[in-house]
């Protein structure tokens, strides 16, 4: 079993080494050497990223305007899953639908990025809905913002209840859902790391094989300062990048 | 304070919470539930202490039998293969029932457990929140060079996965055998990860704490720091004893979440060894190989966590709630 | 006897000249109104006695001594202010508001304080709401405890700025007449208001400053009657006729 395997290496490793403290270059280089292992990985937590962000988006808007406008069971349905999801630790989450759904263990692997595509689906499985749970809020919140008045004006005009959420109200609500939105994003970026949890090969578990593998202890905190900057750098960016799309969206509307 | 304030004065400010609201019928049953919990957990935690110390996680009785449980899901699952297809709604109740089994039988380790969980949460929430205050008061009201040492903390502890940090204290650092030489560790103190674990729960928490009360810094009116000063209270003193005593209530909500994003996170510390909750339900998958039931089993277990302390947040905002803030 | 003294006082904020070369003198137990167009500098001359704002050429004398020369927390003690939007600490009571400076600057103990306090309160009327939070009082109730809060440091100096301005019309008369009982009790009062009738019946000296200069300085009455500058006749008969 994979769990147990990395548990005995958890309790054994730091007794090997004593204290440890920051080695000169050779270790770097070590680092470096492995660059195309730790950029696969990178790429695997991006993909990982976007696929759990995107499912999040395409479940969490519907539930959003759900919760704002829905009434009865449904409402209540989606709000009871909502808690639940948002109530449960990410990594619970992982495993569960690691282990407790039928997803066939025969889908292969995906090509070059060397990850199982049970372990993927699963984890995108656990981030997206959890994602979906949050962004269900971000989106009830900015579409109560934008106000009744709003849907009122849209059905004197003749529209039914869907057509003027969807072409009056969403709009302006998807607007002002830019920076809760973006904090999402990061915390689901951050989170593919606890897909370290079922063994899947993005980049802090690279990381992890590239430290733990024989006479290369050494080199534990350079390989974990080089992920770790990895992850800041992906947070940066994806940061910057959301901003520009708010100062994008802010300018015709006025009201952000 | 003599004055009662009025209930009700943060009733409209629920805002988006970190759990957000159960429909209202269920949440007086949850109610009930939740004081069963924590009640048992009491028990159980005083129980093992003071009656049986010296007996093995794994070798304590559960208060209740797990036998009942267990032959009800036995009949419930000879019920449904003699229905064939149609017993698959049975099979399921069977299933149900076999999990809760699971779980009665090993509530004893998994209480165990769930106290290291309450003590990483508590424990790095507090002392996350010494480090909080400083560091946004820094971030506000600070010159250029601190504002701008705070700003890069809060930045890359926010912008790395917790679970790095983790890693960076346990394997990169291996703070495992020095802290394990403190005095205490491992006796009356927890053990040397459990202390490496809190150490970095509070680093990281003390972060996104900072954000909160920082914000929540920025929505005091700054009239009310020059009154203070006015009156000749010193700048730090007028910050502590005026803008902080509002800032705090102001960000009770958000500080509300973080904790409770806390109380979640703290499973990740079983990946340092940590013999918390999720670990233990992983140890206890491992041996039954019931990974899925028992993983059901321990989700309750952070539902009801989240679920009270949300609660008890509310609770603490409206007690500490005055007329005309918020 | 001069408690406090302007000497050539200049001020910019950034490029913006907002006082002028300002000189004047008050004598203890004194009652100055000024008075003065919007953006004038009457808060920012007031900002510069307890050194909320800095000057940035000549003196300002309190007591004899330069203010720069003294601790601007000491200072501060010593002169009191009272805001326009009265900026009560929202999140502690009448009493409450009192007693923090008590407690924190003066060091009394929380008995003495409360005391303390609560006959301050009583002073200004407000005996039956010690207990009641800022959001609990009126515009009348708020300004009130702000002059209460300021009296508790027992000041040599008390600044007005504008105290009666965000008050409802019928709520003026209480504020005022808590003014007007300090002044017969001999407080020195700094006061920028432009209540005309407690200029011309309770002050000893009106200054009229415009762009950051005075304009005109002397006895109130002389100003109403015999304005001897055009600016100071047209905007005292612009307030006049307002009212
Ligand atoms: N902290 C500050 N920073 C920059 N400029 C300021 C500041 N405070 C005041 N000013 C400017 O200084 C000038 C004088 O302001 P001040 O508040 O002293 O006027 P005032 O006479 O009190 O006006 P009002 O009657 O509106 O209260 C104004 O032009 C104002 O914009
Ligand atoms: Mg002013």
């Amino acid at each position: 079993m994979d769990a147990v395997a990395v548990e005995t290496a958890a309790i054994l490793v730091p007794d090997l080494l004593g204290w440890v403290p920051l080695q000169t270059g050779g270790d770097w280089m070590f680092v470096w050497e492995n660059r195309r292992f730790l950029l696969l990985g990178t790429a695997v937590t991006i993909l990982l990223t976007l696929a759990s962000v995107g499912l999040g988006f395409l479940l969490g808007l519907p539930a959003g305007a759900i919760e704002a406008y829905g009434d009865g069971r449904l409402q209540s349905v989606v709000s009871t899953v909502g808690v639940a999801l948002r109530g449960t630790p990410i990594v619970v989450l992982i495993v569960l639908f690691f282990f407790g759904l039928p997803i066939p263990r025969q889908l292969g692997s995906i090509p070059v990025l060397d990850v199982r595509m049970s372990g993927f689906l699963a984890a995108t499985l656990a981030l997206g809905l959890r994602s979906a749970a949050y962004q269900s809020q971000v989106f009830r919140g900015t579409i109560q913002s934008v106000g009744e008045g709003q849907l009122k004006a849209a059905r004197s005009l003749g529209l039914s209840k869907p057509a003027a959420i969807r072409h009056v109200v969403l709009p302006q609500a998807l607007r002002r859902s830019v920076p809760g939105f973006q904090n999402e994003f990061t915390i689901v970026l951050k989170d593919t790391s606890v897909v370290f949890a079922i063994g899947l090969a993005e980049l802090l578990r690279r990381g992890y094989q590239l430290f733990t593998q024989p006479g290369r202890q050494g080199a534990i905190i350079e390989v974990i300062l080089a992920i770790s900057l990895i992850y800041f750098v992906l947070t940066f960016t994806t940061n910057r990048l959301l901003d520009l799309l708010d100062h994008h969206y802010a300018i015709p509307g006025g009201e952000s | 304070m003599s004055k009662v304030p009025e209930s009700g004065t943060s009733a409209g400010r629920a805002g988006t919470s970190a759990v957000g609201e159960l429909p209202t019928a269920r949440q007086a049953l949850l109610a009930g539930l939740g004081v069963l919990f924590w009640g048992w957990l009491i028990v159980r935690w005083s129980y093992d202490r003071l009656v049986a110390p010296s007996v093995n996680v794994t070798d304590r009785e559960p208060f209740v039998p797990a036998g009942p449980l267990e032959g009800v899901a036995d009949a419930l699952s000879t019920v449904a293969t003699d229905l064939g297809a149609l017993g698959t709604p049975i099979g399921w109740l069977a299933w149900a029932f076999e999990t809760a089994a699971l779980g009665v039988r090993n509530l004893p380790a998994l209480a165990e457990g769930a106290l290291i969980t309450v003590q990483l949460t508590v424990v790095s929430i507090l002392c996350g929140l010494v480090i909080a205050v400083p560091l946004a008061v820094a971030r506000v009201y600070g010159g250029p060079v601190t504002r701008w040492t705070a700003l890069a903390y809060t930045e890359l502890i926010r912008g790395t996965p917790l679970l790095a940090q983790l890693f960076v204290l346990w394997f990169g650092l291996s703070l495992g055998p020095p802290v394990r030489g403190l005095p205490g560790v491992g006796g009356p103190l927890p053990s040397a990860a459990v202390v490496v674990a809190m150490i970095g729960f509070t680093i990281n928490s003390s972060a996104y704490q900072s954000e909160y009360i920082r914000s929540a810094l920025t929505g005091v009116d700054a009239g009310q720091l020059t009154a203070a000063r006015a009156i000749g209270l010193g700048k730090l003193a007028g910050i502590r004893h005026v803008v902080l005593p509002q800032a705090l209530r102001f960000a009770i909500p958000g500080w509300t979440n973080e904790f409770i994003y806390l109380i979640k996170y703290s499973s990740l510390a079983a990946f340092i060894t940590v013999p918390e909750l999720f670990r233990r339900a992983r140890d206890i998958g491992a041996d039954t190989f019931r990974f899925t039931d028992i993983y059901a089993v321990i989700a309750v277990f952070y539902l009801a966590f989240v679920l009270t302390t949300a609660a008890a947040m509310r609770h603490f905002e409206d007690r500490t709630a005055i007329p005309g803030l918020n | 006897m001069t408690l406090l003294a302007f000497d050539g006082v200049t001020k910019h904020y950034g490029e913006e000249l907002v006082l002028d070369a300002v000189s004047f003198e008050l004598d203890r137990s004194e009652v100055e109104v000024i008075i003065g167009p919007s953006g004038s500098g009457k808060s920012t001359l007031l900002r510069c006695v307890n050194r909320l704002a800095e000057v940035d050429n000549g003196t300002i004398r309190f007591d004899g001594e330069p203010i720069g020369d003294t601790d601007a927390d000491e200072l501060r003690r010593q002169v009191g202010m009272v805001f326009q939007d009265f900026n009560l600490f929202a999140h502690r009571t009448a009493l409450g508001n009192v007693t923090l400076g008590l407690r924190r600057v003066r060091g009394f103990s929380k008995e003495e304080a409360r005391e303390r306090a609560r006959r301050e309160l009583e002073q200004v009327g407000l005996g039956a709401q010690l207990d009641s939070y800022p959001a609990e009082l009126s515009g009348g109730q708020k300004q009130r405890v702000g002059i209460a809060r300021a009296l508790a440091m027992d000041p040599e100096l008390l600044l007005f700025d504008e105290p009666t301005s965000a008050l409802d019309p019928e709520l003026i008369g209480e504020v005022l007449a808590v003014m007007r009982e300090l002044a017969d009790d001999g407080m020195t009062m700094l006061c920028v208001t432009h209540e005309l009738g407690f200029a011309r019946s309770v002050a000893d000296r009106l200054t009229f400053l415009e762009a950051g200069a005075i304009v005109e300085r002397g006895d109130p009455e002389r100003l109403f009657t015999d304005p001897r500058s055009d600016r100071t006749a047209e905007y005292l008969s612009r307030l006049t006729g307002e009212y």
